[in-house]
């Protein structure tokens, strides 16, 4: 009630009651004062108490209440983001009531104006911010994205500070999220908005080139005497570490330089280009630089390494004035995309970010991404492990918290990245554990129910979904001698059976588990292909801000013959942009492609080993379906549906699928070529100048049947098809032929045991069974127990 | 579990000896054994793969194996029985015992062969000894087929593997041939047996051993089912991560602020939607929208007051536009720019804005269609105040003209034939030869 009043009165501000006003308004700015600066010193236990004072002078005042939930947050060590999500939500509803009853109120009064109600008074847009920022902080993104958005749309009328908050947030949820369509509205509105952006470098380049280069040859001089001995003998580490590649080493040393000089900023004379711009506060070097190492991030992200090396030297010149840790940190990342690890290695100890308790376990995670593209999956599975460590040892260390510093939480994002290495070093459980946990970032990611699929399909595949069954079992053939003498008989036995109720001892992973993950992701990719146009977060800022984009694009402060020429070269700059970003946007809906066909094949062999061949072929079929779909998935899908037709009694279009690779009456040609797998398994990462190296070929080659097996289990598998409908005959060379493409195979063995017996051949029979290595020949059980 | 355990093994083995014992003694031997009724597939599954061997069993056991198979599933109707098909098989096969065809047909209840309570009465020694192979005739297969086949449950697998599988027992090749009085068709093979106790094989050894082993299902032709590969972690899977901008909670200093600022000049602008504004009062606005960017936003002037603004303080209106010249809502400006009624003030605020900003094509030709229409509006009111029009108009296109903001081409005949119009005005001529020069 008391707001209101202080409404009207401020409506009738002419009025007598000025006085009053102005009185009690002396007392609560000073008590606001003295808040803001307990809180701006942490000390938040005192901020609330004045904040307790204050509500009583000014009543249910949103501003108050606001800042009283901030404080109570900070308070309480940042632990209890619901609440103040709460609080938040409850003063953002507040705030928004009292301003429609402001604008009822002042409607009423003179009625037929189209009133505008006071800035400030009933603003809610630090709580939306804050509550934008929470959300973010919690990971969830699309959230985070959906409260800035309408304030996004409003951002011309909010303060320049305010703004900048909202815009760089925005940038992170979009990177995060890898939107680079919202990433590039928000960062052309800032770029037009603060007058640095892609357009603008051009000019002030050449100057930022020179005075780099007096830098670095200064620094060069001083290189000996000022690197510190750790460093140094950390940076010599890290390159023994390295194979003997020839790369301007010198330039990474200057660049180290620079970044030691950097330290103390004060003292460089302020760069005449920026003083013009610089009547903002926010301090225009620091945004030129901050928004020059967000256009790497894109251009990282929109995998358009070219102009990301460009920009990124750009941006190291422009952060020899100041900080480059970050610049040589995307720098290392661009060498990663490259797949130059050595240097990636050397860059990520030169940018010194492992040095801080709070990015160390950044540090540790980058390394071991490296680590784990250079093949060396246990390195890397040790290094995201101590990642994670420092992250949980950050949360727990940081008390008293200071200052505005919410937690810098990314072991759910790490936790992922060992998900995968678990995945590669063969440990389906580890890392089923792991994107479980990361799910509650990545569920709206198709890619995380496919690998969390994977993860059931290797525990399969282990043993690890079975009950007591040894894992050893599970693929051999058994040969048990059953009686004595002249009764004794061979039992041959495939372990084809294998019983999963009951089992006790993971219920989580499963395959039903794996049916369930593959449907979500394939649900997933289908809405994510469907709106494809749109972006991930949802919805795009909308066309209104392309007008603005026009309207806007040349600034009133300067002469127009200025803005035609920046227009030009913006203009051009645009061009690179938007053709990238074109070309990310090609890149993704391959990938989704690719995606999509993996999950289908997964999909139909998950329902094949649960049996249930009417689901498998649809899946197949799908699978089949697809538009330009990889050459292996094809096989896979002829497979799979010949298979299911076999199950459900269907053999002659199973016989039609196998058929599609015959060569003539009794012959097959390769499914698919080496170079198909190469590609497939490469898939887009074309950009990438690094060619397979021997470590990874290696997991590579155990991870899928070579072409030549593939055909040798087509030959298998229609010899099991003519078989099954009698022409012993004619099985019997394809199954010989295959079991020269696929010696050991225990299912081809089989068959051709069974094709041996039909024919009567039993002594052929078993000589195959001797020859073949994964037969074991047990002696009868009774046998076993009694000894 | 699909096996049979070594203690049921035994008891299944014994049950088949008792030979003499009569067989439904035998059956309820059976049921008070096997209590768990989801044992009996499993015991039922071993003993139909030794009947499948003729030779393994003996006649009197073959009995007792069929009787305990029809005694697992007789609480159901015959149909359910996934063992049917083989009794029905075994029943018209010519090479088996008419005995034990007869004994099966009884099981069945095939049309006479309805006393099966009384032969089990019977032990299975006193049933074979007191057959009388004449009293019987045997019914096809297709006819027995034709009775249970259509309603009979196809067996616990029905694919055509199963339907193909094998019963997956082999004579061991490696027992010298000679010594398997079961298997005369083989000759002597080379092979050295070199145990002494050939041919004196354990049959019980080797049935129980049998009972243990064997498992559901024959051996079957297998299918290859290659496993689809992993996915291939593409780099940007791997999550790189960068240190974000520290994205803070950040503190409202807006809380009990001194709003006393904008209030005067939102003050001062209603008033000037009334009056002009002495110089002063101009001078305080400007300075003050200068200080706060945001403030022209909230100061409460909107498209539809715009018109009474432009008309008193042009000079106020135009410092104002030019700041909201980045706001979405420009557009709707500009539209009561358009659409308020011609005045000198309000071309002077266009003309100043167009050196100002940038302002949109469309709209300045909007503007000016708009202005040569009032003239001619102008005529019917007062022929001195049209005059004055023609002037103001035909100044402001000359400045517009001049000044390169407008493109004379897209106007060139709207113009010409305003200038034509009014030729008898000194500026419209002025205009019209300043467009002769340019054609």
């Amino acid at each position: 009630m008391d707001s209101r009043d202080s409404l009207s009165s401020d409506a009738a501000r002419d009025s007598s009651s000025l006085s009053e006003d102005a009185a009690v308004l002396s007392v609560t700015s000073a008590l606001a004062k003295t808040a803001l600066s307990y809180f701006q010193s942490g000390k938040f236990e005192e901020c609330f108490d004045i904040l307790i004072q204050l509500d009583q002078k000014k009543h249910n005042d949103p501003k108050v209440l606001h800042n009283m939930a901030i404080a109570e947050y900070f308070k309480d060590g940042c632990s209890n983001s619901e609440k103040l999500l709460q609080g938040l939500n409850r003063v953002k509803k507040q705030s928004e009531e009292l301003a429609s009853a402001a604008r009822d109120q002042l409607e009423a009064a003179n009625p037929g104006t189209n009133a505008s109600v006071p800035k400030d008074h009933f603003d809610s847009t630090v709580t939306t911010l804050n509550i934008a920022v929470t959300w973010f902080h919690l990971h969830d993104y699309s959230k985070s994205f959906s409260i800035l958005e309408p304030l996004f749309q409003n951002i011309q009328r909010l303060d320049e500070t305010i703004a900048l908050q909202i815009c760089f947030l925005l940038l992170d949820i979009a990177l995060a999220c890898r939107d680079a369509v919202n990433f590039l509205a928000v960062f052309d509105y800032m770029e037009k908005a603060f007058g640095v952006g892609f357009g603008s470098h051009e000019e002030n380049g050449s100057t930022m080139q020179l005075s780099s280069n007096q830098v670095s040859k200064t620094s060069s001089l001083l290189s000996s005497s000022v690197a510190s001995d750790t460093l140094k003998s950390e940076l010599t580490a890290a390159e023994s570490s390295l194979c003997e590649e020839t790369l301007d080493y010198d330039n990474v040393l200057a660049e180290f330089e620079a970044e030691k000089r950097m330290k103390p900023v004060g003292h460089i004379p302020a760069n005449n280009l920026l003083k013009t711009l610089s009547e903002r506060t926010f301090s225009n070097a620091d945004l030129k630089l901050e928004l020059q190492l967000y256009k790497v991030r894109f251009l990282l992200l929109t995998r358009n390494l070219k102009m990301a090396k460009r920009e990124v030297k750009h941006a190291m010149n422009i952060a020899q004035k100041r900080d480059s840790s970050m610049a040589l940190l995307l720098k290392s990342q661009l060498e990663y995309a490259h797949g130059n690890h050595p240097k990636a290695i050397k860059l990520l100890v030169v940018s010194g970010i492992h040095k801080e308790a709070g990015t160390s376990g950044i540090f540790k995670n980058n390394l071991g991404c490296i680590y784990y593209q250079l093949g060396n999956y246990q390195a890397s599975s040790v290094l995201f492990l101590k990642a994670l460590r420092s992250c949980s040892s950050l949360r727990r260390n940081e008390k008293p918290v200071k200052p505005f510093s919410l937690s810098q939480d990314k072991s759910l994002l790490i936790i992922y990245n060992c998900g995968l290495v678990y995945l590669a070093l063969g440990k389906p459980l580890l890392a089923a554990q792991c994107f479980q946990k990361a799910s509650v970032v990545f569920w709206r990611q198709p890619l995380i129910w496919l690998r969390l699929a994977e993860c059931c399909m290797m525990a399969l595949r282990k043993g690890l979904l079975e009950e007591r069954t040894t894992s050893l079992d599970r693929s051999e053939i058994r040969v048990s001698v059953v009686g004595k003498g002249n009764r004794r008989q061979l039992m041959i036995e495939e372990n084809g059976y294998v019983e999963l109720a009951g089992n006790t001892q993971l219920s989580k992973l499963s395959l039903p588990l794996a049916r369930v993950c593959l449907s979500n992701g394939i649900y997933l990719l289908n809405e994510s292909l469907s709106n494809d146009s749109k972006s991930d977060l949802g919805s795009t800022f909308s066309v209104g801000m392309n007008e603005t984009k026009e309207a806007s694009s040349s600034d009133h402060e300067e002469a127009n013959t200025n803005s035609d020429l920046k227009e030009a070269k913006g203009g051009m700059s645009q061009d690179i942009i938007q053709n990238s970003l074109s070309a990310f946007k090609d890149m993704c809906s391959k990938e989704k492609q690719l995606m999509q066909q993996a999950l289908f094949a997964n999909m139909a062999y998950v329902e094949l080993e649960l049996e249930n061949p009417v689901k498998a072929l649809s899946a197949a079929t799908s699978l089949l379906q697809l538009p330009d779909c990889s050459k292996i998935y094809v096989f896979l899908g002829h497979i799979y549906a010949a298979e299911a037709l076999c199950l459900l009694n269907r053999p002659i279009e199973a016989g039609a699928h196998l058929s599609a690779y015959l060569v003539g009456q009794d012959d097959f040609r390769l499914p698919y070529a080496q170079e198909d797998f190469d590609q497939w398994w490469k898939h887009t990462s074309s950009d990438c100048e690094e060619t397979l190296d021997p470590s990874t070929g290696n997991a590579r080659e155990s991870v899928f049947l070579k072409p030549e097996e593939a055909r040798g289990a087509l030959f298998a598998d229609l010899a099991a098809l003519l078989a099954t409908q009698g022409h012993h005959d004619q099985a019997k060379p394809l199954i010989t032929h295959a079991l020269t493409l696929l010696p050991n195979n225990v299912q081809a063995t089989v068959t051709a045991v069974y094709i041996d017996l039909m024919l009567g051949r039993s002594q052929d029979a078993l000589a195959r069974l001797k020859q073949c290595t994964r037969v074991s020949f047990v002696p009868g059980r009774l046998e076993v127990r009694a000894s | 579990m699909m096996i049979m355990k070594i203690e049921e093994s035994a008891i299944v083995l014994s049950l088949l000896k008792s030979d003499l014992r009569p067989m439904d003694d035998v059956l309820s031997e059976f049921n008070s054994k096997f209590d768990d009724s989801s044992r009996f597939f499993s015991v039922c599954n071993s003993l139909s793969m030794m009947l499948q061997d003729q030779k393994m069993l003996q006649n009197t056991e073959r009995l007792i194996a069929f009787a305990i198979i029809h005694q697992c599933y007789s609480s159901q109707k015959p149909s359910l029985n996934p063992f049917l098909s083989e009794m029905m098989s075994a029943a018209c096969n010519e090479q088996l015992e008419k005995s034990e065809r007869a004994f099966l047909l009884h099981l069945l209840q095939w049309n006479s062969y309805n006393n099966v309570k009384e032969i089990l009465k019977q032990s299975a020694v006193d049933y074979i000894r007191s057959f009388d192979p004449s009293t019987h005739d045997f019914p096809e297969l297709r006819e027995l087929q034709r009775e249970y086949g259509d309603k009979a449950d196809p067996g616990p697998s029905s694919h055509i593997f199963a339907d193909y599988s094998l019963k997956k027992l082999l004579h061991d090749p490696d027992v010298p041939r000679g010594c398997d009085p079961n298997s005369p068709e083989y000759v002597f093979d080379v092979q050295p047996g070199g145990n002494p106790r050939i041919g004196s094989g354990d049959r019980d050894e080797a049935l129980s051993g049998f009972l243990g082993n064997s498992t559901m299902g024959g051996l079957a032709p297998r299918w290859i089912r290659p496993c689809p590969p992993r996915y291939p972690v593409h780099q940007s899977e791997l999550l790189w991560i960068d240190p974000d901008n520290k994205h803070e909670l950040v503190w409202d200093d807006k809380m009990c602020a001194d709003t006393s600022r904008g209030a005067t000049v939102r003050d001062l602008l209603v008033k000037g939607l009334k009056v002009t504004l002495s110089p002063m009062e101009q001078e305080d606005i400007t300075t003050e929208l200068a200080n706060d960017p945001k403030l022209v936003y909230h100061c409460g002037i909107t498209p539809r007051k715009l018109p009474q603004l432009v008309e008193h303080n042009p000079q106020i209106a135009v410092e104002i536009l030019t700041k909201l010249i980045k706001s979405p809502d420009i557009a709707d400006y500009f539209t009561a720019l358009v659409s308020m009624d011609m005045s000198l003030h309000s071309m002077e605020v266009v003309n100043r804005l167009t050196t100002a900003v940038e302002l949109p094509k469309e709209f300045i030709r909007m503007y000016i269609t708009n202005c040569i229409s009032s003239c001619g509006n102008a005529k019917q009111q007062d022929k001195y105040m049209q005059n004055r029009l023609v002037r103001l108009v035909c100044v402001f296109l000359q400045s517009l003209i001049r000044n390169n903001i407008i493109n004379v081409k897209d106007l060139f005949i709207e113009v010409q034939a305003f200038c034509i119009e009014f030729s008898r005005i000194r500026e419209a001529a002025g205009l019209f030869r300043l467009l002769k020069t340019l054609e």
